[in-house]
């Protein structure tokens, strides 16, 4: 087991390695005079951009020399000073890298997490109705409904929810998270701050019941079709039993194990549903870090992604055999 | 001796066993196996919903344009509205009487713009003075072509890849799989949106970014194919009918593209059909942040977009409704016609 795991971790390195040249090569294919034309809008938007924060940025990244070595020097310059953590300081936002994304990860992993129980909730009920009915009027609607869910484009479907619900019925509040004359205090502030996220969960949800329903119909079948549930029938055991007491703990294998994939999810923040309600996520940030070449920024918050979901995967692999007592880690 | 060999080696009783071409009893239907599966497919209502979804959309968006020819997909309305401005004037004349009176200013608008539905524009213009109609149908070619190439190229990696690492095993796929894993663990949108950037940087025709961009999703996005087709070619590997390949002296490459490959197809149809409306998702999402082509060229995702501004939003759901809903009604053919599929060709579900 503990080989196994040293193994995998040292596959998660390789793997972030990997990640890490692909997205470093990337940054170099920008055009250094890009790069300082971008700075110099930022600047005159009003930012203030130390000349030596630039220097030294381009310095870390080599930027300036394009020869293969001094390109192989920028990656190993950058790499250490990952290694210490040091992201450097982001140009867009005037803080460091690890702070921005400190300080706006938590409206998005509020936003995920509430969406995510609520999608489990939804979802797996749904699914075993389907799945217990199958080929029935009640399977076809459940699938119907969901699958149209799974299709919704989600910048089409905020846009929609957010014209019905903030626009024209004026329930909630359109876009960002706190009204701008708002000086609600305690859990008044709290229960507004909800009160603005309740549209974007909402559209995350909406969009995310599909596939998670139709991963536990399709588990709910097979384990209906197999060997012991005919034994546990011929036994003469009740319908109920037979399905939320035998069926329905093998059905949750792969869900359960499909909750550590979830962890990038969970704090990467949505980029578009952001985006449609101007929510001060981390993935708006991101957002607009990376259509302005905000290098060090994009260096971070990728590398930061990247890093989830090889933990996220590891996680999963190890929960596979810690639910199930038949798989074996090797 | 050989020949009799392979007779036995791929006959399946129903379909080429001689005797079998001819029924003994009247009441027994021959079916090949192309014939259940498309049966199978047929008897399910909705894949029959999505096909004709899908078929709609591709006689809409190719044939629409040969009977709508009133506005090109390019074509501005300039022909433009005429407004009138009514300002109330008062004056004082000398005597000290007070006269009012009304100027009338008229404009003459040059574009058409967010012109209402009517019998000249059936889904009226958009901000641009583009016929809504018109842009549907060209923007849905664009939609439809880029998401079914980019689909085919994913394929078409991920066959190759997956095939070789299954094939021969040991260091290729110990480095493929690796490969895989990297690509895994990249985090598409961001790094598309800074390819979309580098694309604005080195000054390529923004009319083309999309296409690049699609393009350098489809190298980052095969390694799902690709592990798929290996892992179903590792199974079939072991597989007798595999060794008798082998004992026959089959070159390497009739044994993957003429043994292997035909019966990973199953699953390798339904996750393309999949995939397919992912891709217009991809295509829409990636326009709606802008990074789409311009609004001249534009496909169903920039055409949304349009609805960031609050007036649209509200007031002209012909100008982002249509384009929306033609990305749904795609997505879902394919969804449905994918599930269809998966149920058809899945041996293991019999009705």
């Amino acid at each position: 087991m503990l080989k196994y795991i040293l193994k995998r971790l040292a596959l998660c390195l390789l793997i972030l390695l990997g990640v890490s040249l692909i997205i470093y090569c990337l940054i170099r294919c920008m055009p250094v005079s890009f790069i300082d034309d971008k700075i110099a809008q930022m600047n005159q938007g009003g930012a203030t951009i130390p000349q030596e924060t630039i220097d030294s940025m381009k310095a870390l990244y080599g930027l300036e020399d394009n020869s293969f070595l001094g390109i192989l020097k920028g990656y190993g310059s950058w790499l250490l000073s990952m290694l210490r953590f040091d992201f450097g300081t982001s140009f867009k936002y005037g803080a460091p890298v690890i702070d921005v994304i400190k300080d706006h990860m938590g409206v998005s992993f509020a936003v995920a997490l509430i969406a995510t129980f609520f999608e489990f909730m939804i979802a797996i009920p749904l699914g075993i109705t389907a799945a217990t009915h199958q080929y029935s009027v009640r399977d076809y609607v459940v699938t119907v409904i969901v699958m149209i869910g799974i299709s919704l484009p989600s910048f089409f479907f905020g846009q929609m929810l957010k014209d019905i619900f903030a626009m024209k019925l004026g329930w909630f509040p359109p876009s960002g998270l706190i009204d701008a004359s708002s000086d609600l205090t305690g859990i008044a502030r709290i229960f507004d701050y909800f009160r603005h996220m309740f549209i974007p969960i909402l559209t995350v949800v909406i969009l995310s019941i599909g596939g998670r329903m139709r991963m536990t119909r399709t588990n709910m079948l097979e384990v209906l079709n197999s060997d012991y549930i005919r034994t546990a029938r011929a036994k003469g055991l009740s319908e109920k039993t037979v399905i939320y007491k035998h069926a329905f703990r093998n059905t949750l294998i792969p869900l359960v194990t499909s909750l550590a994939g979830l962890l990038p999810s969970l704090f990467s923040g949505a980029i578009i549903t952001e985006q449609v309600f101007d929510l001060p996520g981390i993935g708006n940030k991101a957002f607009q870090a990376m259509i302005s070449a905000d290098i060090p920024f994009i260096m971070g918050y990728n590398m930061f992604l990247a890093l989830l979901s090889v933990i996220g995967v590891l996680l999963a692999d190890l929960m596979y055999a810690w639910v199930d007592p038949r798989v074996k880690l090797q | 001796m050989e020949n009799e060999k392979i007779t036995v080696a791929d006959a399946s009783p129903e379909v080429k066993a001689p005797e079998a071409t001819e029924p003994h009893d009247k009441n027994v239907k021959l079916m090949s196996p192309t014939q259940m599966v498309l049966r199978r497919f047929f008897r399910s209502k909705l894949s029959i919903v999505g096909l004709v979804m899908i078929l709609g959309l591709f006689l809409f968006c190719w044939l629409g344009p040969v009977f709508y020819t009133q506005w090109g997909p390019a074509e501005q309305d300039s022909g433009g509205k005429v407004e009138y401005t009514k300002t109330l004037i008062t004056y004082v004349d000398d005597e000290g009487v007070e006269h009012s009176f009304y100027q009338v200013v008229e404009t003459k608008k040059t574009l058409n713009a967010l012109a209402p539905m009517d019998g000249s524009h059936p889904l009226g213009t958009d901000k641009n003075g583009y016929d809504v109609l018109a842009r549907i149908m060209e923007g849905g070619k664009i939609s439809l072509t880029i998401s079914f190439l980019s689909v085919f190229i994913i394929t078409l990696f991920g066959v190759v890849f997956g095939g070789l690492a299954g094939y021969f095993g040991g260091v290729v796929d110990t480095v493929i799989m690796r490969i895989c894993d990297i690509l895994m663990c990249l985090p598409g949108f961001p790094i598309l949106l800074i390819v979309g950037t580098i694309i604005e940087a080195i000054g390529i025709d923004l009319q083309y970014r999309i296409y690049y961009l699609m393009a350098f999703l489809t190298l980052i996005s095969w390694s799902g194919t690709a592990r798929l087709v290996r892992g179903q070619i590792l199974s079939l590997r072991e597989q007798e009918y595999m060794v008798a390949a082998e004992a026959m002296g089959y070159s390497t490459g009739r044994k993957i593209f003429k043994h292997l490959i035909p019966n990973v197809m199953p699953q390798l149809i339904v996750s393309m059909t999949l995939s397919l409306g992912s891709m217009i998702l991809y295509e829409a999402s990636l326009s709606y942040l802008g990074l789409g082509a311009p609004e001249k060229y534009a496909a169903w995702g920039t055409m949304i977009n349009s609805a960031n501004d609050l007036n649209i939003l509200q007031n002209f759901f012909n100008v982002w409704g249509p384009p929306g809903i033609c990305i749904i009604l795609a997505v879902l053919g394919f969804n449905f016609v994918g599930d269809g599929l998966r149920d058809a060709l899945d041996p293991k579900s019999r009705r």
